[in-house]
């Protein structure tokens, strides 16, 4: 513990740094949450705002209730969604006229607008308050548990809720081997995907000698279908912030100077922009910079913005990237905590497990420590996505089961629907089958089934997706972004995918399959990176649990999910057709024929099967067929066809 | 009454004639009848596409579709429509039978470059920012990366012109060609794929006649893909500039969604 002065000028600070702030926390006031996270305002929000504030100044309300544009609200499929303190009520999928009903009923009375309110998508009841909501009650939220409450804009919002306290107090334990001990107690991993214990990363971080220290936030979050880390910065930034600054004290005091990086997607304008803003507001606020506190320690942190290559989520390439170079992984029998951005020992982590930081040191080791299974502590945040009812960004304690989260949570398939897999991980992990359902969460169970944590994409797919072209997807993606230092990844992973390729067009042979298989064994072995390393899950993933449906594509040449073009056809069900012609109006390739009011037919020469006619049709009278090529005699017995 | 001009390709006229108006005078105005009235979008192109559902469906019978004298309905020329279709075929070289123009060269739109607007970056760059960092605030300025600004960049940093265009041409993000005024990037994340994205990207491809990475003649589209842009609930995404997201895209919604730009832009 420091002396009794320096911890009264450190309270002191705080202090200031609070009474600094507009705005203060009052649970009884009336307020008009708007969801601002990406799909919300891709959905309208901002004409709901105008709406908001035009029907409170219609009231003469604008100086009485405060409308909070906040951070991702998780429940991204119903977006766009206002939430009305303190009562808590949550408003689902708004029109911006439906704005001054609610403002006159919930804001200015306490009643529920009933026909607006969010409806059980089984018993069709409607529930009025966001705790009682099925995908929010079965959650923990640790790190998401401000993200909807606080205005990303404003730091009063979070120094409000009790935000820098944990901060404050390290700054007064003043013992930088307590703060990694306390965090190496607490069992936290990396939440990037490999799950390395960040207690014993900054250990030896901070153990390894050099001119300066880095401390590196990693937000190149690159996985497709994953916005976990985006929802983070985009929702409550000063939590990674806050995060960043105890790890460089943990690291950096007194043991050199510090400092610190982001490196965040170009992709996310977004979440660059509120970032920026949250440390601009730290600084003035005395937390950022020289003298953080009063307390003497230094320490600032600045943007690096990534420009579109996923390889540079790898830790040293990111190094290399923020470096001005080529990211290209280099070989880690150094780790970057030794040698890493400039040369000099570096810490870096995942947003989310910054985010995590403050939590624990408010709440201490043990109380994180009892979240979760033996070997992986706390909670994990997932963007759950795909053909999932309910879909958007979750977080559940380790150790929860891949039923519960999709089930649970994610209110089970579409209408009509039956689940195929789950895909997690992204591009490194692999797709699990309904009888791994009851798997729990955790990153050992996860890798023993032949998928990984990842950084938490979770994307559910139906019996409407190949698990053939899923797998080629993830492929192509792992093709196009390898950076082409190690050769078995730059041209195994393209081999690979010509395989896969003809498999999906009917070509492969047996034999094929069987090369397929090994190749992906050798890009594993011979590849520097976790890329390369990790880049042939989804096509083993796929071999190991859906081989009947690949070999459906090869021995019978039929797309049981008829997606993959060669082996499909479009027609018209000629008792279905009402001959509305409405097929024709979108067909690009003049393709459909028939008389006004008589069964229509597809000339199948001339059809790109672009699908446009199926969703287009109200009667359900286009079909896909598959099987139309005969079953590949030859190629079954091992010749190659041309 | 209104006629809709059908695409190219098949050059049927249809015609629709809305409300059977004597069925008014029997029924009273009282019940509203008499106030259907075919609606007209933006553009002020009928909505109505004569799909006869209404005729079908009304409970009481008081529509009819009906062909116009003064604009006889073209028969359906299947053969004609054939060659119509393979005449925008890119030929044999392709393989792939579809309507795109894969390989064909689109022609260079070329737009002045202003070596002043890259003052900021040098004085960026003298400051202390990285080579990635500038490279980005060029592309901000230019909105893709000039040859020159590349040279005056390496002058700059005294680093050798390969290096630079080594970097820049790593990174998927940075472009080292004109874009277009609208930059259209369809989301090829895992959501958007399985909700169907592939088929939005080859629609926007056949829409606006060029493939992926290409920009329009006019220099007034340009088609990308990008990873993903984390709205995942809202697949298939499109995203054009920095600011328009459209959810739950289909290759109809693409199409239209082209042609409602070239519209607006015609229109100035």
């Amino acid at each position: 513990m420091r002396d009794p002065e320096t911890i009264a000028a450190i309270d002191a600070a705080l202090q200031a740094a609070l009474d600094k702030s507009a705005y203060l926390a009052d649970d009884t006031k009336k307020e008009i949450r708007i969801c601002a996270g990406t799909a919300c305002h891709a959905s309208g929000r901002v004409a709901l705002r105008e709406a908001a504030e035009a029907a409170l100044a219609k009231r003469g309300l604008t100086d009485t209730v405060r409308i909070v544009e906040t951070g991702c609200h998780g429940f991204c499929q119903q977006g766009p969604i206002v939430v009305i303190r303190p009562q808590g009520i949550f408003y689902p999928r708004l029109k911006p006229e439906d704005i001054d009903e609610i403002v006159e009923t919930s804001v200015v009375g306490d009643g529920v607008v009933e026909r607006l309110l969010y409806r059980h998508p089984q018993t069709g009841e409607t529930i009025a308050l966001e705790k009682d909501i099925p995908f929010y009650a079965l959650q923990k939220r640790i790190v998401l548990s401000l993200n909807g409450k606080v205005d990303p804009f404003s730091i009063d919002d979070y120094l409000a809720h009790g935000g820098y306290s944990a901060l404050a107090k390290v700054l007064k334990q003043a013992d930088p081997l307590a703060v990694i001990e306390e965090i190496e107690r607490s069992g936290l991993r990396g939440r990037g995907g490999a799950g390395f214990p960040t207690g014993r990363k900054w250990r030896s971080c901070r153990a390894n000698p050099g001119e300066k220290h880095y401390i590196i936030c990693n937000a190149d979050e690159g996985d497709p279908g994953a916005f976990m880390d985006r929802s983070v910065l985009e929702g409550n930034p000063h939590s990674v912030v806050e995060g960043m600054i105890i790890a460089a004290y943990a690291i950096g005091a007194d043991n050199g100077p510090v400092e610190g990086y982001v490196y965040v997607r170009h992709e996310y304008p977004f979440a660059v922009q509120r970032l920026r803003r949250a440390l601009e507001q730290a600084r003035e606020r005395g937390l950022l910079g020289k003298n953080i506190l009063n307390s003497g320690f230094d320490f600032d942190i600045r943007i690096n913005q990534g420009a579109g290559a996923f390889v540079c989520g790898e830790s040293t390439a990111l190094t290399l990237s923020i470096e001005g170079q080529r990211g290209m992984p280099r070989g880690k029998h150094i780790r970057t905590v030794a040698h890493g951005l400039w040369g000099q020992p570096t810490n870096l982590n995942n947003v989310e497990t910054y985010a995590s930081v403050p939590w624990i040191i408010n709440n201490g080791a043990d109380a994180f420590a009892a979240i979760g299974t033996a070997t992986s502590k706390g909670t994990k945040i997932f963007s759950l996505t795909g053909k999932v009812a309910n879909g958007g960004l979750i977080e559940v304690p380790m150790g929860a089961t891949l039923r519960e989260v999709i089930f649970g949570i994610g209110g089970g398939m579409l209408p009509g629907r039956h689940f195929k897999a789950v895909q997690l991980g992204g591009p490194s992990g692999g797709c699990l089958p309904a009888s791994l359902l009851d798997e729990p969460i955790d990153f050992e169970s996860l890798v023993a089934a032949g998928s990984m944590m990842g950084s938490g994409g979770m994307v559910v797919v139906d019996d409407t997706t190949c698990m053939v072209d899923f797998a080629k997807f993830f492929l192509r993606f792992t093709a196009e972004e390898s950076c082409g230092k190690c050769v078995p990844c730059r041209v195994g992973t393209t081999r690979m995918l010509e395989i896969l390729e003809r498999i999906s067009a009917g070509e492969a042979s047996l034999e094929e399959v069987d090369l397929l298989e090994r190749l992906a064994q050798e890009v594993v072995e011979g590849s520097l990176c976790a890329l390369g390393g990790s880049a042939p899950n989804p096509v083993l993933s796929t071999l190991r649990y859906f081989r009947d449906e690949v070999l459906a594509h090869v021995v019978d040449r039929r797309c049981p999910a008829r997606v993959c073009r060669p082996l499909i056809q479009y027609t018209i069900d000629q008792n279905a057709c009402t001959g509305c012609r409405a097929c024709v109006a979108v067909c690009p390739s003049g393709a459909i024929s028939g008389e006004r009011k008589q069964p229509h037919t597809i000339d199948t020469s001339l059809c790109i099967k672009c699908d446009a006619c199926r969703q287009a049709c109200r009667y359900d009278a286009v079909r896909v067929e598959t099987g139309i090529l005969e079953p590949a005699g030859r190629a079954a017995a091992g010749g190659r066809r041309k | 009454m209104t006629t809709r001009d059908r695409r190219k390709g098949s050059a049927l006229h249809e015609v629709i004639k809305d409300i059977d108006f004597e069925r008014r005078e029997l029924l009273g105005k009282e019940k509203g009848v008499g106030l259907l009235e075919l609606v007209k979008d933006e553009q002020g192109e009928y909505r109505c596409y004569t799909c006869t559902l209404c005729e079908r469906t009304c409970p009481v019978d008081c529509i009819q579709i009906d062909y116009c004298p003064e604009f006889p309905e073209e028969p359906f020329d299947a053969e004609a429509a054939r060659k119509a279709a393979l005449a925008t075929l890119p030929g044999e070289s392709c393989g792939a039978a579809s309507a795109c123009v894969m390989g064909e060269k689109p022609a260079q739109f070329v737009p002045e470059v202003d070596l002043k607007r890259l003052d900021p970056v040098i004085a960026g760059i003298r400051s202390g920012s990285g080579l990635v960092e500038a490279l980005h605030a060029t592309q901000e300025a230019y909105g893709y990366l000039p040859r020159v600004a590349l040279e005056a960049i390496a002058e700059e940093m005294r680093l050798p012109l390969s290096r630079i265009y080594g970097v820049a041409s790593f990174y998927s993000q940075f472009r080292l060609r004109p874009v277009g005024k609208y930059v259209i990037d369809v989301c090829m994340g895992t959501a958007c794929h399985v909700a169907g994205a592939p088929l939005v990207v080859e629609a926007f491809s056949q829409e606006l006649e060029i493939p992926v990475g290409g920009t329009t003649p006019d220099g007034l589209f340009t088609l990308q893909t990008v990873n993903c842009v984390g709205a995942c609930a809202l697949a298939p995404v499109v995203r054009i500039g920095n600011e328009e997201t459209y959810g739950r895209m289909g290759p109809s919604e693409a199409r239209r969604l082209v042609r409602k730009l070239r519209k607006q832009e015609a229109a100035k």
